[in-house]
């Protein structure tokens, strides 16, 4: 029985999965230390590297997977961070809580030269708590070898051709929201109406998924497992470069846009550093160079000059820009959350 | 006697602090309910047990039970003989045989699920050697299916089930085989009569262990199930997240942990009346 024991703890040993890892508290460095959280490979490395010589200062980077991650541990209190970086609807709940500071302007001088249309967008019209870092928007992406017909609507998903091909997000919001859309209703509808509409056709369109996959699906295209489904802009362009076959589009009826964006959080203790920091990585070439490593497309204006030519003719992104105009921001649906998440639940229960 | 509860209260101090604390936080919480931004309002309600009873979630966890309980039969079906074949082993060649089936687990299960997929996927290892070898014309999807949960459960649980049966069959003394054989018992009487009974405890601590950790897992489903069919570690999983629902998922989880426990009690029941069964044969020798 002993020996047995000693199996089973040696095994539970290696079960333990790794998390992330906590602030580390630099003993010998008296430099400022910027403490920012955001999603992993955000940035690129090299460009933190130049910003911590130029500033003196240190930049601990802590990662989180999803809003509800930031969101819980921000709520939370105790981890000191200075600058994260939430999605728009974040944004919102997060002003609404009054968990974010207002800018000092003057220390981002850049934010000017940030697009126009991303400058003020409804989930923070002032534009004094967020500004917009990394955006994309949501389309369909198909494999032209297997897929003929150019798709044009969401409607086109509904094709029992496609079964066993489609592939979804694994997104509760961008899924129903894609539905709603399809019936030319908001993204952001509350009217139980509507949203069991958009949920009876998800439910006629289950049994042609293939998977529900946010994380790896841009491998499911690439690998040809996927031959046509749903797909932010920026993994598009990621899956383009991987595979030729590929193509991407916005339907005309509308879509889901999103921001992650730079935001600061009350109490943060190196505010004005988290400022210089938005400022640097807003600087024309230092963004041209950081959204080529990224693969987003560049928000600031006067970056082009800096940009290489292949990043500007990426024909993914391009249609991303194109079809800006047709997305709306999902904002938070607060009290219809639980709905849309039964609905959500019976989807993926696929019974 | 004093220097005895000295020595334990270090463990004591830590469950409390990490296990019996958190607990009963997580029960606490299942008993409130929560604003639409997902704060918890502590308010004693059981609406969140009553919201377990909706067919909807019955059926997830219906469904779980059914995974978990073909997950376990898999696990025999392949563990046995795995723990029956290293345990005849030459003494010297046991521990390498039992470090063989341990290694995986030096490597973290996520990285080990997406190694399935690119096995199995339809330009991966398995695919690729089918259409080589001209047995298939189009590649075969193994990946996002049931069959596919269930490879991925069984193969992260195996080790659990393979060595308790190891050392229930270590110590099973080989004569009464030969005895069996001298009366004429045939190996599969034999197997039948003796070998099995006797490491039946050991089957039944793999069957406990692979059975909880199956109805607890949300990884597989994801990863390998293309997340179409959830298990109820998904839906705990989505309620702490994108639902921001704790105190439903906390609820879940209670229950979760109840079946389990039951299941637990169930098993001693069953091994202390084995037991009782064995002491009467001893008796009679």
């Amino acid at each position: 029985m002993k020996k047995l024991l000693a199996l089973l703890l040696t095994l539970a040993a290696f079960t333990i999965l790794g998390c992330g890892s906590e602030e580390q508290t630099a003993v010998n460095d008296d430099r400022q230390v910027l403490n920012l959280y955001s999603w992993a490979d955000h940035f690129d490395p090299v460009l933190v590297e130049k910003f911590e010589k130029q500033y003196n200062c240190r930049v601990n980077y802590d990662t989180f997977g999803n809003n509800e991650e930031l969101f819980a541990k921000i709520q939370a209190g105790g981890a000191q961070y200075d600058l994260i970086l939430p999605s728009d609807y974040m944004v919102a709940t997060m002003l609404k809580l009054d968990m974010l500071e207002e800018f000092n302007l003057d220390n981002i001088p850049n934010a000017k030269n940030l697009t126009p249309d991303l400058r003020y967008p409804s989930y923070d019209p002032t534009g004094q708590h967020s500004l917009v870092y990394t955006w994309g928007i949501t389309g369909i992406i198909y494999n032209t070898k297997y897929i003929k017909e150019k798709p044009q609507h969401w409607a086109d998903l509904w094709n029992e051709k496609y079964e066993g091909r489609l592939v979804l997000m694994n997104d509760c919001r961008e899924v129903m929201g894609m539905a709603l859309k399809k019936n030319g209703y908001s993204n952001n509808s509350t009217n139980p109406e509507e949203v069991k509409k958009a949920f009876m056709d998800l439910k006629q369109l289950s049994p042609l998924v293939l998977a529900y996959d946010t994380d790896t699906i841009k491998q499911k295209f690439i690998a040809d497992e996927g031959w046509i489904g749903t797909i932010w802009s920026g993994d598009a362009s990621f899956v383009y470069k991987e595979n030729k076959d590929i193509a991407f589009i916005i339907p005309e009826e509308g879509t889901v846009i999103w921001a992650d964006t730079f935001a600061i959080p009350k109490g943060a203790k190196h505010k004005e550093l988290a400022e210089k920091f938005i400022n640097f990585f807003y600087g024309d070439d230092v963004s041209a160079r950081n959204y080529e490593y990224v693969g987003y497309s560049n928000p600031i204006t006067t970056a082009r000059p800096y940009q290489s030519q292949e990043f500007l003719n990426d024909p993914m992104l391009k249609i991303g820009e194109e079809g800006k105009g047709r997305g709306e921001w999902l904002t938070d649906i607060g009290a219809a959350l639980p709905m849309y998440d039964r609905y959500w639940t019976e989807i993926k229960t696929g019974r | 006697m004093k220097n005895g509860k000295l020595m334990v209260a270090p463990t004591v101090l830590w469950l409390s602090f990490f296990f019996v604390i958190p607990l009963l936080i997580v029960v606490a919480v299942s008993f409130a309910s929560r604003t639409p931004y997902g704060q918890v309002i502590f308010d004693f309600t059981l609406n969140n047990y009553q919201r377990f009873f909706e067919p909807l979630y019955l059926s997830i966890f219906a469904y779980t039970l059914g995974v978990a309980l073909l997950t376990t039969v898999f696990t025999i079906i392949l563990g046995y003989p795995l723990a029956y074949f290293i345990a005849q082993l030459p003494k010297k060649w046991q521990q390498p045989g039992l470090i063989l089936v341990m290694i995986p687990f030096w490597i973290n299960f996520l990285i080990r699920s997406y190694a399935w997929v690119i096995i199995l996927r339809t330009r991966g290892l398995a695919n690729t050697f089918l259409l080589e070898m001209g047995w298939i014309d189009l590649p075969m999807q193994f990946l996002y299916n049931e069959t596919a949960v269930i490879i991925g459960m069984v193969y992260a649980l195996l080790p659990f089930m393979v060595l308790p049966i190891y050392v229930s069959l270590e110590q099973f003394d080989r004569r009464l085989l030969e005895a069996a054989s001298d009366l004429g018992a045939s190996p599969f009487t034999a197997f039948r009569k003796i070998t099995l009974p006797l490491t039946l405890p050991g089957i039944a601590a793999g069957t406990i262990l692979v059975f909880i950790s199956s109805l607890g897992m949300f990884v597989v489903p994801d990863v390998m199930g293309g997340a179409k069919s959830a298990l109820v570690g998904n839906l705990i999983q989505n309620q702490f997240l994108a639902a921001r629902d704790w105190p439903f998922g906390s609820a879940l989880s209670i229950i979760l942990a109840i079946m389990a426990l039951v299941l637990i009690v169930l098993y001693y029941k069953a091994l202390s009346a084995q037991k009782g069964g064995k002491a009467d044969a001893k008796d009679l020798a």
